[in-house]
């Protein structure tokens, strides 16, 4: 499957695979600067796109209807370099200056902070802090794991910046992430290696790993919902009206015990106790996290059995209403009334401003 | 270094000389002049070629209309102006200079 791009060439739509996007968008944006000191900037742009669209075209049929990758190489090869046709450019050419000499001004690449999918182990903040920083990945994640055992803030500022830190999608935001140059032959290269890196069989390993337990879990959640599926169609309509009363019911308890298990997580992770209870000695605070997560799924499916259980779009509506309302009552009551909370909250939010004005110091 | 690599300097600094003959003819579009130059020596590419009828046009040496095109958007057909007549026979002239001079050199 591929993503495919809707673009305008002077006044013309076209699609493009995703990939081939990123070439056109990189072979025009160098035109442009190379164009940069001539007064027919804006024309030879224009003459460029829609010689580019009618390549386009050319390649498009009543069955096709989307530019390829491989197509649009062959349009920018068809095309050739952009070369500024001014006095200086051509006296450059005639004193025997190379041709191949890049007349584009490297500009420094700046680095900027992204997510990065690619070798990621959960939502890529790591790896991408690791190109950011220019260290090799697994320092950085040991150095997370170790200072969120420390200083339990360090966990909030990685959720925050798994919430504000964009994602590297195109391959000008890689480049920007690693920090290096960005034009056509890097993306290619680039391309390339990550191809090999991907035949690595200890990494297509892992992702085989990584499937298989997406797929058991889905399994096991497909099975839950049946099961209550089955129930609810044998019940009679007396059992339905009980039914009904117990959907929000259930959509309560949901939400209380997704509220604790949250709070109990923080308290967890910072105070290395839950509500007061210490982990007993000897156990490590990841062994407890962990424990955490499979209390919360064991405890809270039965709950959930039920409020699927209604087996109507119309009821499980409600129940997510429901349950969103209490979750959000529950938090509000949380924060006023726990102060421990309340100040885990207001760190939280301390936290993630600190991140959002790394960013934009960062941007900026 | 080949002859062909040696000789590109004066093959990019003739490519207006040439376009300018071109345009002399019929009224031209950008695809048909590529098709004329690419069995030739003079062998381009969009990427040359755009830039340099925009610098000819600044230089009121060619000039164009847009002529309605049965497929897609309207095209751009470039023709020579007066002044691109007169720099066309100077340069037509100086030529003929030159390959007199390289013949009085002997072969």
């Amino acid at each position: 499957m591929q993503t495919v791009v809707t673009i305008s060439l002077n006044g013309n739509s076209y699609q493009l695979e995703e990939p081939g996007f990123n070439l056109l968008r990189s072979y025009l944006d160098r035109a442009e600067a190379r164009l940069k000191d001539s007064p027919d900037r804006g024309e030879v742009l224009g003459d460029l796109e829609q010689a580019i669209g009618e390549k386009c075209r050319g390649m498009l049929g009543p069955h096709k209807t989307v530019v390829s990758t491989a197509e649009v190489e062959r349009i920018i090869a068809e095309m050739g370099p952009v070369e500024s046709a001014d006095e200086k450019a051509a006296n450059a050419a005639a004193d025997g200056t190379p041709n191949a000499a890049p007349a584009f001004p490297a500009s420094e690449p700046r680095k900027r902070l992204f997510k990065i999918r690619e070798g990621a182990m959960w939502g890529g903040v790591c790896n991408g802090l690791a190109a950011y920083l220019g260290l090799d990945v697994t320092w950085v994640r040991i150095g997370l794991v170790v200072l969120t055992l420390f200083t339990g803030i360090t966990f909030f500022i990685y959720i925050a910046m798994l919430i504000i830190v964009p994602y590297a999608d195109t391959a000008e935001d890689r480049a920007a992430a690693f920090g290096v140059p960005f034009n056509t032959e890097d993306i290619i290269n680039r391309a390339k290696k990550n191809f090999d890196k991907t035949n690595d069989h200890w990494h297509r390993e892992w992702r085989r790993q990584q499937r298989h337990m997406s797929r058991q879990f889905r399994q096991m959640n497909e099975q839950l919902k049946q099961t209550a599926a089955n129930v609810a169609p044998n019940m009679n309509p007396a059992a339905r009206g009980i039914m009904s009363v117990f959907i929000p019911i259930a959509a309560l308890i949901g939400a209380v015990i997704f509220v604790s298990w949250i709070i109990a997580l923080i308290s967890l992770v910072t105070q290395h106790s839950i509500f007061g209870w210490g982990l007993p000695h000897g156990i490590p605070l990841w062994v407890g996290i962990i424990g955490l997560f499979v209390l919360y799924a064991v405890v809270s499916a039965p709950f959930k059995m039920v409020r699927h259980g209604g087996h109507h779009p119309g009821w499980a509506a409600l129940s997510g209403l429901v349950w969103l309302g209490c979750t959000l009552l529950l938090f509000w009551a949380a924060y006023y009334f726990f102060p421990g909370f309340h100040e885990l909250v207001d760190q939280l939010m301390w936290a993630a401003n600190l991140t959002i004005s790394t960013i934009s110091e960062t941007i900026v | 270094m080949n002859i062909s690599e040696k000789l590109a300097p004066i093959r990019k600094g003739l490519l207006e000389f040439v376009i300018l003959k071109i345009v002399a003819g019929d009224k031209v579009y950008v695809a048909d002049m590529l098709k004329l130059l690419g069995p030739t020596e003079f062998a381009t590419q969009e990427g040359t070629l755009y830039p340099l009828l925009s610098k000819l046009r600044r230089e009121e040496l060619v000039d164009y209309e847009w002529q309605e095109s049965e497929a897609g958007p309207p095209r751009k057909y470039y023709k020579l102006t007066q002044k691109g007549r007169t720099q066309l026979s100077t340069l037509n002239d100086y030529w003929k200079e030159l390959n007199r001079t390289l013949a009085e050199f002997g072969n």
